[in-house]
């Protein structure tokens, strides 16, 4: 983030940046908390074959209701993060019911559509939500915030590291409970899919009318796939609103749902381990057009940007023309059409 | 009565034409019986008829009568409350709005029916053609009228540009529906990329009076906008005669109700397809224009006209290019009058709203029939 | 779950019939698809449903099965109302179907096909993952082991790990069909399980149903276009037309019948003309 451009030689690229663990940590706590959303994305559309775009609206409520929880009801930040998990599960629901009766390509559209209101009501309910100027302070209070209680055990988490590492990155511990929540849940997905449970949602993705005539309630194993990633949606939106130290509803645009995407479709569908390297490849190089000291003339910032946006949209053409299954994912299982 | 097995329901992800070889030879039995099949799979069931008073069985027959009954009532209710001057004025924003949504969707549609392609960069579409007029009208000076042509001639090649390097090889590869999907995500983000790289992310506007308006029985309408609605009003007809008697579009309906079927009874499909996409690019870069005419020019200004396009198209049935417009109209018209009651602020989210709320009572859409283009 | 009252509902029911279809109607649009259906099937039989194109054996498969909410009528399945149920709960009280454009779930290997039709899975409630994992293991060595077993009866041991996608259409018609048997089902609906595959697989699978009635006193009722299949292996035959049965007895007596004829030259007379 910190580069001074002037510094620059004109067409020279340095790569100076790479080398600090600022940039890594940074990479590292965006790409695994992208591990938590893809997650949740892949049990909804690689293990169960409901398309969901709504993956933003998930995190929304979960770190809204988290933030509004602990400073506008003041409840303790530890018992609000299971009760914001139990709010977005019930929203998740409260979506699905309804939509999981529609064909795939509209339960895509009503995904997003309901994703947009979530964000709109953020950036508009300003009472509630802070509006554009987003939440992460009680307005009567200042030194009520949502992440007082993270800021202490981060600390403490610091504190002890003391004796492996001097002088800790700040972010270093949100980067240890990322990936610890990451890695967990990448193990208990795998479980859950080699289990019964499991294979109905892979039934379900194959052929929902075959499932429900060999006597299983199709309908609760979509919700509960819903439930699922609504949960890890809510568990991302968490690490991203302690990564910011403030709920913003920009942070909730589509575009997040589709950087996810990326994330899963590199990754490959029907994989879980995937998920986590198509993560860190994916923010890898984002992050990194972002830290690069680019020459500027013609890599102005809005430039920079746009290359971003230019990788990413490659990335998923070219993974959906030559390489659907992405890089882990197995041609037998292919989730996209034969 | 033979291919029900594998599509009652609702559709799969994978959702495809009918397998290869079952059923060219003998189309009359699936087709007849297609139709209804589909239905079945979301429609409530038909409830027994005698029961019902003939007042309801005819609103279920007819959503857009219903629908239109619906907003007569709101549009009474809204003078009751609010003052005739006001619902008009509204009324009038609401048409101006409503033609680009319509514009926008009408492409949209035709390309999701005949295509089967769900195309999230349609919306960058409107945004290409609107910085294509932006280049001709003030870049180079031109007035708005070459700029409008510039603009859609612009766009349906970039359509035609994309058929050749992407849809035509995938379709060819059988692609599945998440696989397109994802792929005109990808495309919309390149298009958006492209069109940031040059001209940055400041606003800018077309050379047009904004200014000019006529005073008509009390309202004041913006000349951009009057003309606004009456181009769109007057290109989505002249397309949906199009579609309805020319030659070309009845071949549209037939790809659109099987594109192998199409095929092998000796349709030029590939011919069919290209002015497929000229149709939808040109009318993107119209509507994109429009946008920009009435509003201004950003890089997000399509995709952010993209999820109110997407519900005109739900709602009036994809593939039909009528429904498409008194969806688009309506959508346009509600969300201007919601202005009336709430803060101007929610506005956008009228049209999502007013999409989730139809996907759930009646997917099918409202203005469209069950399949129709 | 149904109440007597509705248990009691067909008049008519006949005594001790298995299924029990009592005057459905089904109608999509101005179609008149099902149209008064009756009729009744004995346990421990096997009966074709027959008829000419566009008869309505499908969508009555789909009405009796739950996959169509039938417009009115009954349908009486071991005693019980299942007219307008879930598909989900008809397959649960044990009337399992097959489907005629063969749903195997491609990618899923083919053992996987087969231990996912099996009833009384604990492993399927989420909670059990978590709070019974013996239970949920105990249970699925059971149904992998019964698995195998009718892997071994139908030939398809060797492919047990294959992805059932890259089977050969006969393969998945068997696989189908034992598939269907793990869920142990009373009652078996085949809509066209000869269609599409050669003579010497097809007798296989005849010989399967006539097993399985005599051994595990399994009832068919199966949709057959090949008479000779019908006239041989049934010992019932059911006709429709025009939504509604026409004719119903013994092979011999339907063969007979004037009116089935009629319905059959009707068909040829509409195909030669469209």
């Amino acid at each position: 983030m910190s580069v001074d451009p002037t510094s620059v030689a004109p067409l020279a690229v340095t790569f100076e940046a790479l080398t600090e663990p600022a940039f890594w940590i940074g990479v590292g706590v965006i790409a695994g908390i992208y591990t938590l959303l893809a997650l949740g994305l892949q049990v909804n559309v690689g293990f169960t074959g409901i398309v969901n775009f709504g993956q933003a609206a998930f995190m929304a409520v979960g770190a809204y209701a988290m933030a509004i929880l602990t400073v506008k009801a003041e409840i303790n930040f530890w018992l609000a993060l299971p009760l914001a998990v139990l709010i977005t599960i019930a929203f998740g629901l409260l979506v699905g019911l309804p939509a999981l009766r529609l064909r795939a390509d509209y339960f895509a559209i009503a995904t997003i559509a309901m994703a947009e209101v979530v964000r709109i009501f953020a950036q508009n309910a300003r009472g509630l939500t802070g509006g554009n100027q987003g939440i992460s302070c009680a307005e009567d209070d200042p030194t009520l915030c949502y992440f007082n209680e993270w800021r202490e055990a981060s600390d403490w988490i610091n504190d002890n590291l003391v004796f492996f590492w001097s002088d800790p990155e700040d972010l270093f511990p949100l980067l240890l409970v990322v990936w610890a929540t990451a890695i967990a849940a990448t193990f208990a997905l795998t479980y859950f899919t080699n289990t019964p449970w499991g294979r109905v949602l892979r039934a379900v993705r194959e052929d929902e009318d075959a499932a429900m005539a060999l006597g299983k309630r199709t309908l609760r194993f979509k919700l509960q796939s819903l439930a699922l990633s609504a949960t890890l949606g809510a568990i991302g939106g968490f690490f991203f609103a302690l990564n910011l130290a403030a709920v913003y509803p920009i942070n909730f645009e589509p575009l997040v749902t589709f950087f996810a995407f990326s994330v899963l479709i590199l990754g490959g569908l029907a994989n879980y381990k995937g998920v986590a390297v198509g993560a860190i490849l994916f923010w890898f190089v984002l992050e990194g057009t972002r830290f690069i000291d680019l020459p500027d003339p013609p890599f102005t910032e809005t430039r920079i940007a746009a290359l971003r946006l230019a990788i990413t949209g490659l990335l998923l053409i070219g993974l959906m023309a030559f390489r659907p299954q992405g890089l882990f994912g197995k041609k037998e299982e292919m989730v996209l059409g034969e | 009565m033979y291919a029900d097995g594998a599509r009652f329901l609702a559709p799969r992800l994978r959702s495809k034409p009918p397998p290869v070889g079952t059923g060219r030879g003998v189309p009359e039995a699936p087709n007849e019986i297609d139709t209804p099949v589909m239905e079945a799979g979301h429609l409530t069931d038909a409830a027994p008829t005698a029961m019902r008073g003939r007042l309801e069985e005819r609103l279920r027959q007819s959503p857009a009568l219903a629908a239109s009954l619906i907003l007569i009532a709101i549009f009474i209710a809204l003078v009751i409350g609010e003052g005739l001057h006001d619902v008009l004025q509204t009324t009038v924003n609401g048409l101006s709005l409503g033609a680009i949504y319509a514009l926008g969707a009408v492409g949209l549609t035709l390309v999701y029916g005949i295509l089967k392609l769900t195309n999230f960069a349609h919306g960058d579409f409107l945004t290409f053609g609107a910085y294509m007029a932006y280049l001709v009208n003030v870049t180079w000076g031109a007035p708005l009228v070459v700029a409008v042509f510039w603009a859609m001639a612009a766009t349906a090649l970039l359509g035609l540009l994309f058929e050749r390097t992407l849809w035509g090889p995938m379709r060819r590869r059988r692609a599945g529906f998440l696989q397109l999907i994802l792929m005109s995500i990808g495309l919309a983000f390149l298009l958006r990329a492209v069109i940031q790289w040059f001209w940055g992310t400041e606003i800018r506007s077309l050379d047009v009076d904004n200014t000019s308006s006529v005073e008509f029985l009390g309202l004041r309408v913006g000349e951009t906008e009057l003309i606004v609605i009456v181009v769109g009003i007057v290109v989505i007809a002249a397309v949906g005669l199009m579609l309805r008697y020319s030659l070309l579009g009845k071949r549209m309906r037939a790809l659109s109700d099987d594109l192998d079927l199409a095929e092998t009874s000796g349709i030029d499909t590939k011919r069919v397809i290209l002015y497929t996409w000229i149709f939808s690019g040109a009318l993107a870069g119209l509507a994109g224009v429009m946008a920009a005419a009435t509003t201004n020019i950003r890089p997000e200004l399509g995709f952010e006209l993209l999820l109110p396009i997407f519900a005109a198209v739900i709602l009036g049935g994809i593939g039909d290019a009528f429904g498409a417009l008194a969806a688009g109209m309506v959508l346009g018209v509600m969300t201007e009058w919601s202005t009336l009651l709430i803060d101007a602020r929610w506005k956008v989210a009228v049209g999502f709203v007013v999409l989730v709320v139809v996907l759930i009572i009646r997917p099918q859409g409202i203005f469209g029939k069950a399949k129709a283009i | 779950m149904s109440s007597p009252a509705a248990k009691s509902a067909p008049a008519q029911a006949r005594n001790g019939a298995l299924l029990d279809v009592d005057g459905v109607f089904k109608h999509f649009g101005g179609i008149q698809a099902v149209n008064g259906a009756t009729f009744g099937i004995a346990p421990g039989s096997i009966t074709a449903l027959i008829g000419p194109n566009g008869a309505g054996k499908t969508t009555l498969f789909n009405v009796v099965t739950g996959f169509y909410k039938g417009d009115r009528g009954a349908v009486t399945f071991d005693g019980n109302s299942i007219f307008r149920h879930a598909p989900y709960e008809i397959a649960q009280r044990g009337m399992v179907r097959t489907f005629q454009i063969t749903k195997s779930l491609a990618a899923m290997p083919v053992i996987d096909n087969m231990m996912l039709a099996a009833p009384d899975q604990p492993g399927e409630r989420f909670m059990n993952l978590i709070v019974r994992p013996g239970a949920v293991r105990s249970r699925e060595s059971e149904v992998r082991e019964q698995s195998m077993e009718l892997l071994e009866v139908f030939n398809l041991t060797q492919l047990a790990n294959a992805y059932a996608g890259t089977l050969s259409g006969g393969q998945r018609k068997l696989l189908e069909l034992a598939r269907a048997l793990m869920a142990r089902p009373k009652l078996l609906l085949l809509d066209e399980p000869m269609a599409g595959i050669n003579p010497t697989l097809g007798k296989r699978l005849l010989e399967h149903m006539q097993r399985l009635r005599k051994e595990q006193g399994v009832t068919f009722l199966f949709i057959e276009h090949d008479m000779e299949v019908v006239m041989n292996h049934s010992d019932r035959v059911v006709v429709m037309a025009e939504g509604a049965v026409i004719a119903e007895g013994e092979p011999h007596e339907v063969r007979g019948d004037q009116r089935v004829i009629d319905a059959y030259l009707g068909e040829t007379q509409e195909d030669s003309t469209t």
